[in-house]
């Protein structure tokens, strides 16, 4: 387009009058700042511990792409069945919805997806990457060997799974209550696992029927055998007591214990509190005694809601003294007051025996949930600061010393080195174990990619970033509250998760949650704010002064017109979501 | 058909006559008749028209010109302090190149108050690019709105007819009303070459930068220029088919075939009064010839030049009053005499402002200033208190 | 929601329009109201400049440049010849800014309202007069700088309610909009654009360079507006049905004021005098809208 050429009188109109548009006028000459489309990372994101890109699977759910949504979560972590039931979705925590109105129930959301891909029984697309000859040994077929075995097998690793158990799923088979993860979803997803070409051993306990000489005969291995071992209670008669996991490992193996009145229930985690509905649905009364306050018990909030809703009992700030039998069968707890001695620095209080008299109580049975050790068969040397190091957030490397010096690498992963022993933790851990074998069994040294890998640099591990997925080219800024523009958003209340009755759960192991509609999940994934993801609102379009913002009505692709645009930014301020950057006009 | 018409009823007439579409005017004596009647014909269907009835002569003039810029035949009417109100969009409708009519009825500009003929008005507009044709009688006035019709559409410039207050707007006189069929022969529908159209969206008037502003200016003088070369044509034109003709400079002589020793030169009403002054100077022995002098845009240079080239001396007499200077057409003319190397001597006589009569006895006081030895002067008050 | 405006678009880029500039906005979403059975008519302002100069234009719609003051006589002219050509749907548009129609421009618009002429007068207000380089006008807010109400003698008195006017005419429609919002702008001028009689539309626009303004923040601070009720977003209908269309939040005042370079002499006790002002205006608005 060129201006009108006009040499003589003779070609001009009688009078001023319009033969030609502007657009000539390449206004963008003016420009001395320039707008960019620029993704960047949800909090959301930022806070899973698995990587996953949250923000853009709700888009995707909010537009019906509920197959696509499922894939871009399976990216990251081949888990979301199980992440949609038991996560402890530090996500919505951190979702900048949470300050507009309430965060989006990206949880339940999550098991929306997961359970709709196992109806339609999707499959996810083949491993793509030639077998690179290597052999690597996963000890461990809970959430963190798992999730290893799942990224090693696509990196075209040959992974072995052992594990001392039958079935493959660790504490997700074997431990956490099926009204809480039910085996089918479960099965489902290991079963992806294993049909990607993952062999499983069962039967293969560490130490005893899996030792180090068949191991060595793998390039590496990875110990994810998480913490069975039940904690001592330290007090007179502890050996009455039962364990906690045991207890649920035979409820999961369908061999429910004959219970029956009242039952202690000693701890304030999540096992405490499985254990406690697990005995409820088996016909027993328990009781929760917790040694500190109910705000400082470390199990999920939402699981201790509901025991209460259950109608158990929690009695705190109680911790055990002594057990003892009693003549007609039953037991007799003791249980020390105690009292809150500090509370600095936001960790739970440290607690001490109040003075006041112990309180006796005469139980059916005690059950404790204290906390658990490292399995039986853990090499010592990976627990040991000295022996091993940390080589991730959630992994470590023994260090190839003595008898060690001998073997292939062994790395330590899941609740072994985990703080904070929550599942999507383990699968954290399960993708960094992952990410570092597979670079270390190509003699590829990680370094400095490291923090680019990460989510926004600070967050999870992310494998889309690792294999330079769009995720690589998000700015790594974390997308704040107050970086969003709201006059965008409407108040939209958050989505009730539906339950079966009260009755239902107190009497059978249903699961509680019931999946949401797919109504209910568009509507609810409509609430996303897509914090730094462009979700082609068109707001840049619609209020360009320019008309220099170029759609594309069939590709969802948005462009500015860097011919035209003058560089006001409004686009970018206008954008609800933080999706776009103002930058200086390069010279 | 012949009928006895009021000056400014004869201005509606011609109007209804010419099918204008659209007027817009804002009442100002002594132009309101004009506009009164043309309300009542537009109001009982006989003129098919809108009239737009506004809030003041800048808006007539306004809305005018929106009307013209979609196409239409358009109409107002105003007067002295109407008209310099209207000045703005004078200038704006002629650069825009519509073919707008208006009668202007000559009335003096205040203060004081004063609502009677005096032609400094419509005088103070010669720039703005409108042409001026200046009538004498009624039946002039019919014929000019016609023949200004023709012109302006012709050239795309507008056309001001002038009519001085009250000693032709409110005098009645017989005169012929041409039928609906022979005006609609000689002045077809208006058939713009550009209107506002949204099926061919462009922009009118914008900015016209230095590069191009003085092109479109040198257009209108073209304009001009043709409008002066089609006159002629024009007026033979309606001549042929109304038996009238309407000459921009027409040369009365006293007696035919002989050159009077003074010219006189008159516009508007004035040139009847000195017809007859002129008749009876003749019957007394001092003939003096008459020159009608109707356009003072586009001023017919050649033909001013070529009439009164050859006198000895030409006298003119201005209702009207540039201050500094003198009389404005006494300038044009003397400008235009200029040019010539054997040129009449020029008495530039100003009278008659404000409304004063210019009778039989101003006109001979005219000559005879003229004919006696009298030096011209720049400026010669005529009808002065002493 | 995403906002949803009908995807037509008859103004183009190469415009010369300052960068942010609310004005060349609110032309976009006018235009994207109208259709194309459009003749707009352009009296001075600044769009004069914007829509380029011959032999270009920037709009895709036939525009009448004209004279300041204007405005509503010869949008009246445009209509009536339409009128008399039998075209009755094609809607005549005023473009004007808020000189040309709060100033220069009031009584010809006020003749038009009058005569209940068939055409949509719309009144892109930035404030001052901004193409001749940001003087004062009537519209120009208490408080604030122009080159005409200098630092020293900032403007003394209060903007002239030109809605107030316009529904003292009782005209069949007269409504506020803002190109902070669209949807309800566009709305506005569809319904303007289905009544017969005459239309008033008055747009706030920002305008960076006059308000001493970052351009990023044009549409921000037009919502700013809005939501502190120094600009409501309202309906009038035949003088006297008032309806309050978006409702404002109700921030404070400051927020807007102390957001631009014009108003940075302001005092908080000028501040809380014009917070009383914008109070007592919104409470006027919700009384006349209660009525309704």
């Amino acid at each position: 387009m060129s201006p009108v050429t006009l040499r003589t009188s003779r070609d001009l109109p009688p009078t001023s009058r319009s033969l030609d548009t502007m657009e000539w006028n390449h206004t963008g000459s003016w420009r001395f700042l320039r707008p960019r489309y620029q993704d960047k990372v949800a909090p959301c994101a930022e806070a899973c511990p698995a990587g996953e890109d949250i923000a853009r699977v709700q888009m995707l759910l909010a537009q019906g792409a509920f197959d696509r949504a499922w894939l871009r979560i399976r990216e990251e972590n081949p888990f979301p069945g199980v992440c949609g039931r038991v996560c402890s979705h530090p996500c919505e925590a951190a979702c900048n919805r949470g300050e507009f109105d309430a965060p989006v129930s990206i949880n339940s959301l999550e098991r929306f997806v997961a359970d709709h891909a196992r109806r339609q029984g999707l499959a996810p697309p083949p491993a793509e990457p030639a077998d690179s000859g290597r052999h690597v040994a996963v000890v461990g077929a809970g959430p963190a060997g798992l999730t290893a075995a799942h990224f090693l097998r696509r990196a075209g690793h040959d992974v072995t799974v052992f594990d001392a158990r039958e079935e493959p799923g660790g504490l997700l088979r074997y431990a956490i209550p099926a009204y809480r993860m039910p085996a089918e979803p479960l099965a489902w997803e290991t079963g992806l696992v294993m049909s990607g070409g993952v062999r499983f051993q069962p039967g293969r306990r560490l130490g005893e029927d899996l030792g180090w000489d068949e191991l060595s005969r793998f390039d590496a291995v990875l110990v994810a055998v998480g913490h069975w071992a039940p904690a001592p209670l330290g007090v007179d008669g502890e050996d009455l007591a039962v364990d906690g996991l045991a207890l649920l490992e035979d409820v999961r193996r369908g061999r429910p214990p004959e219970v029956g009145g009242r039952v202690a229930v000693i701890g304030g985690g999540n096992t405490a509190v499985d254990v406690a509905r697990t005995l409820l649905r088996l016909g027993a009364e328990p009781v929760v005694y917790y040694r500190r306050r109910l705000r400082d018990m470390p199990a999920l909030p939402g699981e201790v809601a509901e025991l209460r809703e259950e109608g158990i009992e929690i009695q705190t700030l109680l911790a055990p003294a002594r057990i003892a039998a009693r003549d007609d069968g039953g037991l007799d707890l003791a249980l020390t007051p105690m009292a809150v001695l500090d509370e600095d620095g936001g960790q739970r209080p440290r607690v001490v025996p109040s003075g006041h008299p112990e309180i006796a109580v005469a139980v059916s049975a005690v059950v404790t949930a204290i906390g658990a050790r490292p399995s039986p068969g853990t090499p010592a040397a990976g627990l040991d600061p000295d022996g091993s190091e940390a080589v991730a957030l959630h992994l470590r490397r023994i260090r190839p010393r003595g008898e060690w010096a001998e073997r292939p690498p062994v790395f330590l992963a899941g609740d072994l080195v985990n703080q904070n022993r929550t599942v999507v933790a383990a699968i954290a851990s399960g993708k960094e174990a992952a990410v570092v074998i597979d670079a270390a069994l190509r003699d590829r040294a990680l370094g400095d990619a490291w923090s680019a890998i990460r989510v926004g640099r600070k967050g999870a591990v992310s494998l889309n970033r690792l294999a330079g997925g769009d995720r690589a080219f998000r700015l790594d800024h974390v997308v704040r509250y107050d970086d969003l523009n709201t006059i965008y958003f409407q108040y939209l209340e958050r989505k009730k998760r539906p339950r079966i009755t009260l009755d239902e759960r107190r009497t059978g192991f249903d699961e509680v949650h019931l999946r949401i509609s797919a109504s209910l999940a568009l509507s609810e994934a409509e609430r996303c704010f897509h914090c730094g993801q462009c979700d082609h609102c068109d707001n840049c379009y619609l209020f360009c002064p320019e008309v220099s913002v170029r759609r594309d009505p069939r590709a969802e692709t948005r462009q500015i017109d860097y011919d035209y645009c003058k560089g006001c930014g409004v686009c970018v301020v206008e954008c609800p979501r933080s999706a776009m950057v103002l930058e200086e006009e390069p010279r | 058909m012949r009928r006895v018409v009021e000056g400014s009823h004869a201005v509606s007439h011609a109007v209804d006559l010419a099918r204008v579409r659209v007027i817009s005017a804002y009442p100002i004596t002594p132009q309101t008749h004009i506009v009164e009647r043309l309300a009542e014909l537009v109001a009982d269907g006989v003129l098919d028209a809108r009239f737009i009835r506004v809030e003041s002569e800048h808006s007539a003039m306004a809305a005018v010109i929106g009307a013209a810029s979609a196409g239409v035949r358009s109409f107002t009417a105003s007067s002295s302090h109407g008209l310099a109100l209207m000045h703005e969009m004078l200038h704006w409708a002629a650069g825009a190149r519509l073919p707008i009519v208006m009668a202007e009825v000559n009335r003096a500009m205040g203060p004081g108050w004063n609502i009677w003929a005096d032609q400094t008005d419509s005088l103070s507009q010669r720039d703005t690019g409108w042409l001026q044709f200046y009538c004498e009688d009624v039946q002039d006035v019919i014929d000019t709105i016609l023949i200004a019709y023709r012109v302006a559409e012709r050239v795309s410039l507008p056309v001001m007819v002038v009519l001085d207050a009250f000693f032709l707007s409110h005098t009645y006189e017989p005169a012929d009303l041409p039928e609906h069929a022979d005006v609609d022969e000689f002045l077809p529908p208006w058939e713009p070459v550009e209107v506002l159209d949204p099926a061919e969206p462009r922009a009118f008037n914008q900015l016209a930068s230095p590069e191009f502003y003085m092109e479109f200016r040198h257009k209108m003088q073209q304009a001009m220029d043709e409008a002066l070369a089609a006159y002629p044509e024009i007026d033979r034109a309606f001549a042929a088919r109304f038996g009238r003709t309407h000459p921009l400079v027409e040369h009365i002589p006293a007696e035919d075939g002989a050159r009077a020793p003074l010219a006189l030169v008159t516009t508007g009403t004035i040139t009847s009064t000195a017809r007859a002054a002129l008749a009876e100077l003749r019957d007394r022995g001092t003939p003096v010839d008459l020159v009608k002098l109707r356009a003072l845009r586009p001023f017919p240079q050649d033909e001013i030049r070529r009439v009164l080239g050859p006198y000895g001396r030409v006298a003119v007499i201005d209702r009207n009053l540039s201050f500094g200077y003198g009389g404005i057409f006494a300038q044009e003319i003397r400008a235009a005499l200029s040019s010539l190397a054997d040129r009449p001597v020029v008495y530039p006589f100003v009278a008659g402002l404000g409304g004063r009569d210019v009778t039989p006895d101003t006109v001979r006081a005219v000559v005879d200033r003229a004919l006696d030895d009298e030096p011209p002067g720049d400026i010669l008050w005529a009808g002065l208190k002493e | 929601m995403p906002i949803d405006l009908p995807p037509s678009e008859r103004m183009t880029s190469g415009h010369l329009a300052c960068p942010g500039c609310g004005a060349a906005i609110a032309m976009r979403f006018v235009l994207k109201g109208l259709g194309d059975r459009v003749v707009m008519v352009i009296p001075a302002c600044c769009w004069s400049i914007i829509a380029g100069p011959f032999p270009y234009t920037a709009l895709k719609v036939p525009v009448l440049h004209t004279a300041f003051e204007t405005g509503g006589a010869v949008a009246s002219g445009i209509r009536a010849a339409l009128d008399v050509k039998g075209d009755h749907e094609t809607q005549v548009v005023t473009w004007a800014g808020d000189g040309g129609t709060f100033d220069i421009g009031l009584q010809s618009l006020s003749g038009a309202a009058e005569r209940g002429e068939d055409i949509l007068y719309v009144c892109y207000d930035n404030e001052a007069y901004m193409n001749t380089g940001v003087q004062g006008s009537g519209a120009t807010p208490e408080g604030a700088w122009t080159t005409t109400t200098p630092t020293g003698s900032p403007k003394a008195t209060r903007k002239k309610d030109i809605m107030q006017i316009m529904a003292a005419h009782a005209i069949p429609y007269a409504a506020t909009a803002s190109i902070a919002y669209p949807e309800d702008l566009v709305r506005k001028v569809q319904k303007a654009a289905s009544i017969r009689g005459t239309k008033f539309l008055h747009i706030f626009a920002t305008c960076p360079t006059g308000w001493k303004v970052p351009s990023e923040v044009s549409v921000g601070l037009a919502r700013l507006a809005v939501q502190t009720r120094i600009f409501p977003l309202y309906e009038v209908e035949d003088g006297e049905r008032y309806t309050i269309n978006v409702e404002p939040k109700g921030y404070l005042v400051d927020a807007y004021f102390k957001a631009q370079g014009r108003f940075k002499h302001l005092t908080a006790e000028d501040l809380e005098r014009i917070q009383e002002r914008v109070d007592h205006g919104w409470s006027r608005l919700e009384a006349l809208a209660r009525i309704a």
